[in-house]
């Protein structure tokens, strides 16, 4: 697929169409960055340490060393970088995105390097170098496409994962994703969109009666059960603005009998640590054990959502019990697994439209979640498209790595970022583009309609709950 | 000069070839020492080994790029450092050597193929240094040592194919055959120092990925404790 490059102008017109020029500046500055606790002085040395104290008590060092001596700067990830592809700006290659930070380690980290700076005088980290990457690190949308690529096995996105985690130690951080966590950790609702309860429990409410009316049969959100199979818990954005979803998860969760809850302590998976800082990452999945082991829950069960999911399902083990954690799912893996046992029946006739499906990032690349969903839209929509290239080797959608939540740079996101991704979409000819996480469904809705695609942006329990058929023993 | 040139194949051959096997085994035993210690660390130690292997071995056989992005790097790259093993290793003329010294020989190359390979890697290594500053994206990326290499590793193959191949004077010979060894011998001797370590330790990447992934658990505390963040606001 050939990708038409994004000029300077068109870039520029972008921000100029949706912000006036004052706004676009201070987008680059003050807007983009959590700048309200962070103290500009001295950055080289506040970043030197706390890279020091994460080298300390992290697992990067002994990667980063393998990095260093294999890196060949063939430039093989410009290729599979959507951002790269789009801006074609150098100063995008995730090869040069990496070596930011890799120079960083190599000149204060390393025997040689450290000696050779100290007798050459050069290379020592700058407050100017630290702004360069506090822009490269947050134009990328951690995708990963860059890691499957790179013929010496450099994982840029964990490069790229390190360095945003060093510069939130030292207050430079996305507003937005800070303004979330804190919110989550630490604020009177618990979650990052700041629902109260009675909010979250009245719009479950209302969805139940939805449903009574357009399918005929009690459907129930169960609240704060306890011993039940699954607590199911989604992004929490989804109670507001994914309403579809969750009701199609309520029906196949009918459908199917299962043992269920929503816990009233926390309903939110959302992890944005995993975008900028293993600390939070730690902390809310922390809080995610908590919640499953107050209801004494034998799974979690994330709902449609990519980054939530991963977070849950490798991160779970490593801080709260290894093995012995409790198991995570994604819905798609539940819904995939009662539609192979026979246990949910979809009807064949209702999706007569062409359907795509867009692989979210966290859960495709590693080849976790692929097939699954597919064999689901198999099962019931007569004309399905695939995109390409499509699977572990997909394309983002252009909000990834937390970039979505941050609505100042939505030009950023729909016009570079999202570029590929549109292009896809475009080539599809589909009438519903199927993005199973709540972070693509924002963007993928941004991206259609920035970019002026005639397509409609669904979830996969959406499009189920359309065709989902109860069997008469389902009361 | 011929006291010169059985320094060079002689002594000074020893003393490069050491450097480069004990830098590698440094490099080897360092990557293998802190991807053990990280496992020790991670809280999560379910690695899908399995998986590490397969992707191993597609990386080591890079077939699939050459039908994706980059076809005509891919396919140079491939069979310049297909030549690049190949023939230092395997030339009759070079097993003779090792066999001089070794007591021991083992298969060796075909003249007609020793020749087409040492071409190849000639031509494809020169390609591919043309490809790199033509290319915007690798010439804004390349230090010195990414310029500098592809000629450097020509060298004892042009000189080589002279001497063996070319009715040259004795004394031209000689001289070939002088750079041909100072320049292998430098080559050697820069290996473990450069990104030419990859020749040993890339097999080592997916396993250092998948482990650099498992994080340690509950590391929150200790850096909170020694950046002095304790009960600081989120």
């Amino acid at each position: 697929m050939k990708t038409r490059i994004v000029t300077t102008d068109e870039r520029e017109r972008a921000f100029t169409n949706k912000k006036k020029p004052e706004e676009i500046e201070k987008q680059k500055l003050d807007v983009r960055y959590n700048v309200e606790d962070c103290d500009v002085a001295d950055r080289p040395r506040r970043f030197l340490e706390a890279f020091a104290a994460i080298l300390k008590h992290s697992n990067y060092r002994f990667a980063l060393e393998h990095f260093i001596r294999v890196s060949a700067k063939c430039s093989m990830c410009a290729v599979e970088c959507p951002i790269h592809q789009a801006t074609g700006d150098s100063h995008d290659i995730p090869c040069y995105r990496s070596e930011l930070l890799l120079s960083v380690y190599r000149r204060h980290f390393t025997i040689g390097g450290s000696l050779k700076g100290r007798i050459f005088g050069t290379g020592h980290l700058t407050d100017e170098k630290i702004q360069e990457m506090a822009e490269s690190f947050w134009n990328c949308t951690a995708c990963r496409r860059c890691t499957t690529e790179c013929p010496v096995g450099i994982d840029h996105a964990l490069i790229t994962h390190l360095g945003r985690y060093i510069l939130s130690e030292i207050g430079i951080s996305p507003r937005a994703l800070i303004v979330s966590v804190r919110e989550q950790l630490q604020g009177k609702t618990g979650n990052t969109s700041a629902i109260p309860l009675p909010a979250m429990l009245d719009s479950l409410e209302f969805l139940e009666e939805e449903m009574k009316e357009e399918k005929g049969i009690d459907i129930k959100f169960p609240i704060d059960v306890e011993d039940c199979d699954y607590m199911f818990i989604p992004a929490v954005s989804d109670f507001l603005m994914e309403a579809d979803t969750l009701m199609g998860i309520a029906a196949v969760m009918k459908a199917t009998g299962a043992s269920w809850t929503i816990g009233t302590k926390n309903f939110d998976a959302i992890n944005y640590g995993l975008f900028y800082n293993d600390r939070m990452l730690e902390r809310i999945i922390r809080d995610l054990d908590a919640e499953a082991k107050r209801l004494n829950a034998k799974n979690i069960l994330i709902g449609e959502c990519g980054h939530a999911s991963r977070t849950a399902k490798y991160f779970m083990p490593t801080h709260c019990g290894g093995k012995d954690a409790i198991p995570v799912l994604n819905i798609i893996e539940y819904t995939h697994m009662m539609l192979r046992k026979g246990n949910l029946k979809l009807a064949p006739d209702i999706i007569k439209e062409t359907v795509t499906f867009h692989d979210p990032c966290n859960i495709a690349r590693q080849g976790w979640i692929v097939e699954q969903p597919r064999e689901i839209i198999k099962a019931f929509c007569h004309d399905f498209v695939e995109m390409t290239p499509n699977r572990e080797n997909n394309i983002c959608c252009g909000g990834g790595g937390g970039t979505v939540s941050i609505d100042e740079i939505r030009p950023y996101r729909t016009i570079i970022g999202g570029k590929a991704k549109a292009d896809q979409i475009r080539a599809t000819g589909a009438k519903y583009v199927i993005a199973p996480c709540a972070n693509c469904k924002k963007q993928i809705r941004e991206l259609l309609e920035d970019q002026e695609i005639d397509c409609e942006m669904i979830g996969l329990h959406d499009l189920i709950y359309k065709a989902i058929v109860f069997d008469s023993s389902v009361e | 000069m011929e006291a010169l040139l059985n320094f060079a194949g002689g002594p000074l051959f020893v003393f490069t070839f050491s450097i480069m096997v004990f830098g590698l085994a440094r490099i080897v035993i360092l990557d293998i020492w802190g991807s053990i210690e990280a496992y020790a660390k991670a809280g999560d130690r379910t690695i899908n080994w399995g998986m590490a292997i397969l992707r191993t071995i597609r990386w080591l056989i890079p077939i699939k790029s050459v039908f994706k992005s980059h076809p005509v790097y891919s396919l140079l790259s491939i069979l310049f450092h297909v030549g690049l093993l190949l023939v230092p290793l395997f030339l009759l003329a070079h097993v003779r050597l090792w066999e001089s010294t070794l007591g021991f020989a083992w298969f060796a190359l075909p003249k007609f193929w020793a020749d087409l390979l040492t071409m190849t890697t000639i031509v494809f290594g020169l390609a591919l240094l043309v490809g790199r500053i033509s290319s915007r994206a690798t010439r804004f990326l390349s230090r010195k040592q990414d310029h500098l290499w592809p000629l450097l590793l020509v060298i004892p193959f042009i000189t080589g194919y002279l001497c063996s191949n070319m009715a040259i004077s004795s004394q031209t010979y000689q001289i070939c055959m002088l750079i041909h060894v100072l320049s292998g011998n430098l080559i050697l001797v820069l290996i473990p120092f450069t990104k030419l370590a990859h020749c040993v330790i890339m097999p080592f990447s997916q396993f250092i990925i998948a482990i650099a992934w498992r994080f340690p658990a509950r590391s929150d505390d200790e850096i909170c404790t020694t950046l002095g963040k304790k009960g600081a606001s989120v």
